[in-house]
């Protein structure tokens, strides 16, 4: 298992979608930076702390920006197996279908996870430079490692939401299919935000949990968990069931 | 164990389209098992079942003599495999494309990559990354994936596509040395008749799903492929006069150009009586009937792959 996880690393080696993929993520800070900028300038009356700035980044980076990079990202490795041959090569190995998957879903978890980890370190390094300049309230790393394990808890809360990508990516053997539902899954997580009925919609349900908005909104935050890890679950069988029974033409 | 792979009444269909139709492979250990068919014939599919790529709608696979389903992990590990054009992931070089396969095989030595690569002549091309590579390169890489662990079995759908007569000459020169040094049993199919002509030790031949033929060379060698070839001034005369005197002559006519098959004992007394009967016989050569002519005999004829 480790072979399989060590080798879907290695897949990666001089791949542009890393780099890709980081100045992605990167946006969020960025945006966080311009947004601060804005406020600075528009309205001086205002003031704002680090946990503020993390608080409404959430928005970009559980919901926005990182959502459809990630969906990138899983469309890109589902799908490039068949794109460049790959599995014809790599099965009668033999490699067992499933572990193959097993494999990726562990590479995406981690590049996930990394990303969120650079989304969040990148936040606090432009705050540092506004900090810097125009002196942010509150700014410490102590205040910023609070907001690590949200980012990481997001990160695992979208990994398994991203796995109707994965299916998608595998059904159509291409990019579109996800890159397109992406954008729809967006616009509606965008639309229900600032909704109570987004508790229930998986997408903007992460959003709510690592905001701690679920309570506000009336609702059981165990039933938007619930609905997460079902969906997934739905989706991950899909995705093996799919692979173990497809003829590879 | 007579067979490393054999095949019983293997079947694939696709709706209402089958495209292996109740096929009976039979490969011994140690020969070079050459696959022919036009495109679509279903050799790849064909293949690409015995390599689990694609799964059978009927009959059963039994390689090194067990069924292929029951004990995948042992059978596979014996095998090496090329299926079209092989695919390795592009932004990677060819020495890291071999390592992941060998990491993946669970059988990783520090020196079956390297020695892979200068087998096939890729040893000094190291930093090159696979989608820079060139058709013939690729397939080269191809070539050292399937035999870089040592395999009892070697599965080549087209291996020598993309390559140069050079590099078709060193491959046909490997697989040769492999079987005959190691025993290691070849499968391979090629639409180039003429090289799977000089390397196969039986020949199979696919046809609309079916195998059609399958035949040892030495007997197809031997099998009604040398014929008589006479240029005459009057073919129609020359027919009368073997229906009259030579019944039992297996003959095709061509215009004034007639083949006369079989033994050559006969084709002095078949002159002098062409040359009795007013015939001119401009010229008469002995030939040989090389694979082709036999396979486009055999499924039909024209277009062959």
């Amino acid at each position: 298992m480790l072979n399989l996880f060590f080798c879907e690393l290695l897949k990666l080696k001089r791949s542009k979608m890393i780099p890709i993929s980081i100045i992605g993520v990167l946006s969020t800070p960025l945006l966080m930076l311009l947004e601060a900028l804005q406020t600075h300038f528009d309205k001086p009356e205002l003031s704002f702390t680090l946990a503020d700035i993390y608080k409404s980044s959430v928005l970009y980076s559980m919901l926005l920006t990182n959502m459809m990079i990630y969906v990138a990202i899983t469309a890109f490795l589902f799908s490039r197996e068949y794109s460049e041959n790959t599995l014809k090569t790599i099965i009668p190995i033999p490699v067992s279908r499933s572990r193959l998957l097993i494999g990726k879903f562990c590479a995406l978890l981690i590049w996930i996870l990394a990303l969120n980890f650079v989304t969040w370190a990148g936040i606090f390094i432009v705050c540092g430079l506004y900090h810097v300049v125009f002196k942010l309230e509150k700014y410490s790393f102590p205040a910023a490692i609070v907001w690590l394990p949200k980012y990481l808890l997001g990160g695992i809360l979208m990994f398994l939401t991203i796995s109707p990508f994965a299916f998608a990516a595998e059904k159509t053997k291409e990019f579109v299919a996800p890159v397109i539902g992406s954008a729809v899954i967006v616009m509606g997580s965008a639309a229900l935000a600032n909704h109570v009925w987004g508790a229930y919609y998986p997408w903007t349900a992460i959003y709510f949990l690592v905001q701690g908005k679920i309570n506000s909104s009336g609702y059981s935050t165990a039933l938007s968990v619930i609905i997460i890890l079902l969906l997934s679950a739905a989706e991950f069988i899909l995705t093996f069931y799919h692979l173990k029974t497809e003829d590879l033409k | 164990m007579k067979y490393i792979i054999e095949t019983d009444h293997l079947t694939k269909r696709y709706g209402a389209n089958v495209v292996v139709n109740q096929v009976n492979f039979h490969v011994p250990k140690g020969k070079v098992y050459g696959l022919l068919g036009r495109n679509g014939a279903g050799k790849t599919t064909a293949m690409k079942m015995m390599l689990q790529l694609v799964f059978p709608t009927g009959g059963s696979i039994r390689l090194f003599g067990k069924d292929c389903r029951e004990n995948a992990a042992d059978i596979y590990r014996n095998i090496g495999s090329i299926i079209e054009t092989p695919g390795f992931y592009g932004n990677l070089t060819g020495e890291e494309n071999l390592e992941i396969l060998a990491r993946l095989r669970g059988q990783f030595c520090k020196n079956a990559v390297p020695d892979a690569l200068e087998i096939v002549g890729l040893n000094k091309e190291k930093r090159k990354i696979f989608c820079d590579y060139s058709l013939g390169m690729k397939q080269r890489l191809g070539i050292a994936a399937a035999f870089m662990h040592k395999p009892k079995l070697l599965i080549l759908d087209e291996p020598i596509n993309g390559l140069d007569p050079i590099g078709i000459w060193e491959i046909r020169t490997f697989l040769t040395k492999l079987t005959r040094d190691n025993g290691t049993t070849v499968f391979i199919s090629s639409h180039v008749l003429s090289e799977i002509e000089q390397i196969a030790d039986i020949i199979g031949v696919m046809h609309q799903g079916f195998l059609i033929e399958e035949v040892d060379m030495a007997e197809l060698r031997n099998r009604n492929r040398t014929y008589t070839e006479f240029e005459l001034s009057d073919g129609q005369l020359a027919v009368k006069i073997i229906k009259d005197h030579y019944p039992a002559t297996n003959y095709t006519i061509q215009d004034n150009t007639l083949r006369v098959y079989g033994p050559n004992h006969i084709v002095g007394d078949m002159n002098r009586d062409f040359a009795l009967n007013g015939l001119i016989v401009t010229k008469i050569n002995p030939r040989e009937e090389n694979l082709e002519e036999y396979f486009s005999k055999l499924i039909g004829g024209g277009g062959i792959a």
